[in-house]
């Protein structure tokens, strides 16, 4: 059943209108006044712990990845590039192989996860982080052993309280404590 | 002389020298201009208020406003350091400005707002009166011809500045005045009209065992109300620096300090019309009586601290104007003006007439 | 005067010699009590664009919009790029519609592919589609809400736009830039208890829109800035090509869900509302009745995702061939994992168009594909672009603080119009 079109009439109020809407609307502040609703996150007082869908920082793991190219193919960014180096070959013992290797530039990375969903191995993977933060450009351009790394959040580190919002048919968003056991 | 030992010696200079400091101070002059309601309890009441406007406007919308500064004074120091800032600014004078009147208005705006708060009663005793009696009889007179000097240089500024946002923000300004002050005054005066008198003394004497003007005759305070809104730019008036369409209308060329005292003397002329506000239909010292001979506390600072407690509450209501209205089109404020506010502010003079007559 | 000659301007006055310049750029001789003022592009009520309006008083005479300034030549970055990178690039353009946006040029694609997704998908496709509509609604009034002073309305605004934001975070792992619908289906299934979090947000957000209407639309100072106030007649809306809510408030019956549904919108039970005035209050309004008809959805498609649990969201072509891992994946995660060929998609050559309704008004993608892997053309026409023409014709005659009210009833996003 497609959808039908209403023809509607703004609402008109009146003098008498007028006086009773100002009332409601200064009730209406002082409600909020007095019992405010708020969802602000004390950053970094308190940090969220993210989902595992979120699509955070990205990270490699080097043993599962088959060198296929595709998660550097796919990058929308161009952020995602492969890197040869010298492994030993596992066939010939003694010899080295070229082998390649994922590496990520956070500068251009647009965390579209397209890389993850492509990866055949499931080689990459975000990790549910998104507040890391690099002192200088360079930094952010990972090589192959930084990308293998997962990043912690500053503020998880420096023993932020963490929170998560659950939904409240109420108040919007209600934040919630989290407690260590539950976290993952 | 010769019993007179070193040490009652300067306990009489200490005691001299302390007593002239505390005559100094509770001189009426001085301690009207400048500490209680003048200049220093203004700076404090006025930080206090935006912090207060901050804070009240966050948590009608979901969210926490100055706190990170001192999250146990819930961010009171913000406002200092939001000071300091200012103070530290650069100051930058385009080279297209009238020096002489871009720099000197803002300093006249903000002496002249405060200018009122030197000729009002604080308390019922009499030394305590920065006029002399004679002139005392005038006071409420006075008060409300020196309210109305601050404008002209709100509109100086803008044309000083040579700035197309200033000119339309000082253009409104000037629409603004026309509009505002004539209800303001009439509703300040229709107190005099009740108690017969422009002595602020007798309008507060009058207003004893909880009668207060402000109940009986709550048209005219009403329209002093709104009037005042308007004439220091509160929501929902806030029309000559509306940001959104004129940048910071007649201020638009200032900055670091001399900002920071524009937008200071706005709040110090709402703060001055309050305690108006506060004297006239509040009660102001009332229910507090000083004792007969009563010395500098329970003569001046008490009730003086009074009158401001009740100012407070009122700019506090203005302030939270702000959470709940937008602003006005300037042609929408005048209509509301001169339509709305003006035939209130008659209203109020009538009922006040009414009143002196009866009571 | 020649062309290419250096006009003469004497800074001492406003007056200027006859020439002819770039539009935007043109210098006329202006009547004595004229003013010229440049609202934007850094102006705290202009946006990333700039509005030239000459006043004469407090009245303008002329408005000329001066687009462009956030102008990311995505058509053209479009051509170089396959068929895949372009879904993100096209979503920036509105992040906070983003769904909205990059969903007509999916379908496009997905025209030339012959692909037609699965039902599931589509449901999950509208889903992210109408939150993204109303948190762009609340969005266009926090900032309509700060135009007008009103400071409450613009911090509710964004306030909201967090449970929406929220859901739409849970659903697709990311806040705003969600790229989720693609080729053949969505990347993500919808987590354990996404319907039950969307069941209770709608509950809040019905709530909170009363409290939008005693706060910001019943306000009567609000009321008295909007009524009348950049009144589009219905011919005119026709004629300047308005869409979106903005024709609808002129009273045109137009929605692209309506006349031309796509995804599931022909099974849903919806309204949509028509106002007849046509000034910026009647603008307002729409949105709000949007929002609710949008809510309404979400409850349907709410019933809808719980009937079709655990069904397939992306088409077989991409799906039935998959490998075991891939499945996997999907079925503890509900991720959906690209098949390597997505990187080269060939698309068969054609073209193809489609559209559909963004928050703000009718999208529309023309994809041109010659076989490769890498489309010939693409052409995006954006609801604000279309709108943008009616700063010209709208704005004059009122008074300088109508502009923000106009500006804000309109909820033009300049990032949109310009791509
Ligand atoms: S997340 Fe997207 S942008 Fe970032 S590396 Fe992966 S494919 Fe590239
Ligand atoms: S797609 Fe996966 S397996 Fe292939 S190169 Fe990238 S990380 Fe390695």
């Amino acid at each position: 059943m497609p959808a039908k079109f209403v023809h509607k009439k703004t609402p008109k109020i009146g003098v008498l209108g007028a006086i009773s809407r100002n009332a409601s609307a200064l009730v209406l502040g002082l409600k909020y006044f007095f019992e405010p609703n708020r969802f602000t996150l004390m950053y970094p007082r308190e940090y969220i712990v993210l989902d595992k869908r979120y699509r955070g920082f990205i990270v490699l793991n080097k043993n599962k990845c088959i060198g296929c190219e595709s998660c550097a193919r796919v990058c929308p960014t161009g952020a995602m590039k492969m890197i040869k180096i010298e492994v030993p070959d596992p066939k010939n013992p003694g010899k080295k192989k070229i082998a390649k290797y994922p590496t990520i530039n956070h500068q251009r990375c647009v965390y579209c996860g397209f890389c993850v969903d492509i990866c055949p191995t499931e080689a990459l993977y975000h990790v549910p982080v998104h507040d890391v933060v690099y002192f200088n450009l360079a930094d952010m351009i990972q090589d192959l052993e930084s990308f293998q790394k997962e990043p912690v959040s500053p503020a998880a580190a420096e023993g932020a309280i963490p929170v998560k919002y659950v939904f409240d048919p109420e108040r919007g968003l209600v934040k919630v404590r989290v407690k260590e056991g539950e976290k993952k | 002389m010769a019993y007179l030992s070193v040490w009652t010696l300067t306990e009489r200079v200490i005691s001299i020298v302390f007593w002239g400091i505390v005559k100094l101070i509770f001189w009426p002059p001085i301690y009207q201009f400048v500490i209680i309601p003048g200049l220093a309890a203004a700076m404090v009441v006025v930080i206090s208020i935006i912090w207060f406007e901050r804070k009240a406007a966050a948590r009608v919308q979901m969210r926490y406003g100055p706190w990170e500064v001192s999250p146990r004074l819930a961010g009171y120091l913000q406002l200092f350091a939001d000071l300091i800032r200012y103070s530290f600014q650069e100051i930058i004078i385009p080279r297209t400005v009238d020096l002489m009147p871009f720099l000197t208005s803002p300093l006249f705006a903000l002496l002249l707002s405060i200018l009122p708060l030197a000729v009002i009663p604080v308390s019922p005793v009499k030394w305590t009166w920065p006029l002399t009696p004679s002139a005392m009889r005038y006071s409420v007179l006075i008060a409300a011809a020196l309210t109305t000097l601050s404008p002209i240089f709100i509109v100086a500024m803008g044309w000083a500045s040579n700035n197309r946002f200033a000119t339309i923000g000082s253009m409104r300004e000037t629409f603004l005045i026309t509009a505002y002050e004539l209800s303001a005054v009439i509703g300040l005066f229709s107190v005099v009209a009740t108690v017969h008198s422009f002595d602020f003394t007798k309008v507060v004497a009058f207003q004893g065992g909880g009668k207060w003007l402000g109940l009986i005759n709550p048209l005219a305070l009403l329209a002093t109300f709104i009037a005042t809104l308007i004439s220091t730019s509160a929501f929902p008036f806030e029309i000559s620096d509306a940001e959104n369409e004129i940048v910071a209308g007649p201020f638009t060329e200032y900055s670091g300090l001399m900002y920071g005292i524009n937008m200071g003397s706005a709040y110090i002329k709402r703060w001055a019309m309050s305690i108006l506000i506060a004297l006239a239909f509040l009660g102001g010292w009332r229910p507090y009586i000083p004792p007969p001979n009563a010395g500098y506390v329970t003569g001046y600072l008490i009730p003086s601290l009074i009158v401001t407690a009740k100012a407070v509450i009122v700019m506090a209501l203005m302030s939270f104007l702000r959470a709940v209205y937008g602003r006005y089109r300037i042609d929408q404020a005048l209509h509301v003006s001169w339509k709305y506010v003006f035939a209130l502010a008659i209203a109020g003079f009538g009922l006040a007439i009414l009143e002196g007559y009866i009571l | 005067m020649q062309a290419g000659e250096v006009p003469k301007i004497n800074m001492s006055s406003w007056e200027v010699g006859e020439s002819r310049y770039l539009p935007g750029m043109e210098i006329k001789r202006l009547g004595k009590e004229r003013f010229v003022v440049y609202i934007g592009p850094q102006h705290p009520g202009s946006g990333h664009m700039r509005i030239i309006i000459k006043v004469d008083g407090d009245v303008i005479v002329e408005a000329d919009p001066d687009l462009g300034y956030v102008h990311r030549t995505m058509e053209k970055l479009s051509e170089g790029r396959a068929f895949i990178k372009i879904i993100p690039l096209v979503e920036r353009m509105a992040i906070l519609d983003a769904c909205n946006v990059t969903l007509p040029y999916v379908e496009a694609v997905e025209k030339l592919l012959g692909l037609e997704p699965p039902e599931r998908a589509k449901y999950l496709r509208v889903a992210l589609c109408e939150i993204n509509r109303i948190a762009s609604h609340l969005y266009g009034f926090g900032i309509f809400g700060v135009f007008l002073g009103h400071s409450t309305m613009y911090m509710w605004g964004f306030g909201d736009r967090e449970v929406l934001v929220e859901l739409a975070e849970k659903l697709t792992g990311a806040r705003l830039t969600h790229t989720y619908p693609i080729f053949g289906g969505v990347r993500r299934d919808a987590p354990q208890n996404f319907t039950d979090n969307l069941r209770k947000a709608i509950r809040y957000l019905r709530k909170r829109l009363d409290e939008y209407r005693k706060i910001f639309l019943d306000n009567p100072v609000i009321r008295r800035r909007l009524e009348g106030v950049g009144i589009v007649p219905k011919k005119v809306a026709v004629d300047l090509g308005l869409v979106g809510p903005n024709l609808r408030a002129s009273g045109v019956e137009y929605d692209v869900r309506a006349i031309e549904p796509y995804e599931a919108y022909d099974e849903l039970d919806f309204e949509i509302p028509v106002f007849e005035e046509g000034d910026s209050l009647a603008r307002a309004w729409v949105r709000v009745e949007e929002i609710k008809q949008s809510l309404r959805i979400l409850e349907q498609i709410a019933d809808k995702l719980d009937k079709t649990k655990g069904q397939q969201i992306m088409h077989d072509r991409f799906w039935a061939k998959a490998p075991p891992l891939y499945k996997k994946v999907f079925e503890a995660e509900g991720r959906v994992k690209l098949m390597p060929l997505f990187a080269i998609l060939r698309v068969p050559k054609g073209r193809s168009f489609a559209r559909t309704e963004a928050a703000r008004g009718e999208i529309t993608y023309y994809v041109e594909s010659d076989g490769k892997d890498k489309p010939y053309r693409v052409r995006i026409v954006s609801p604000s672009f279309r709108n943008a023409i009616m700063f010209k014709y709208v704005i004059p005659g009122h008074r300088i603080a109508d502009l923000p009210a106009i500006y804000g009833s309109f909820d033009y996003f300049p990032p949109e119009a310009d791509r």
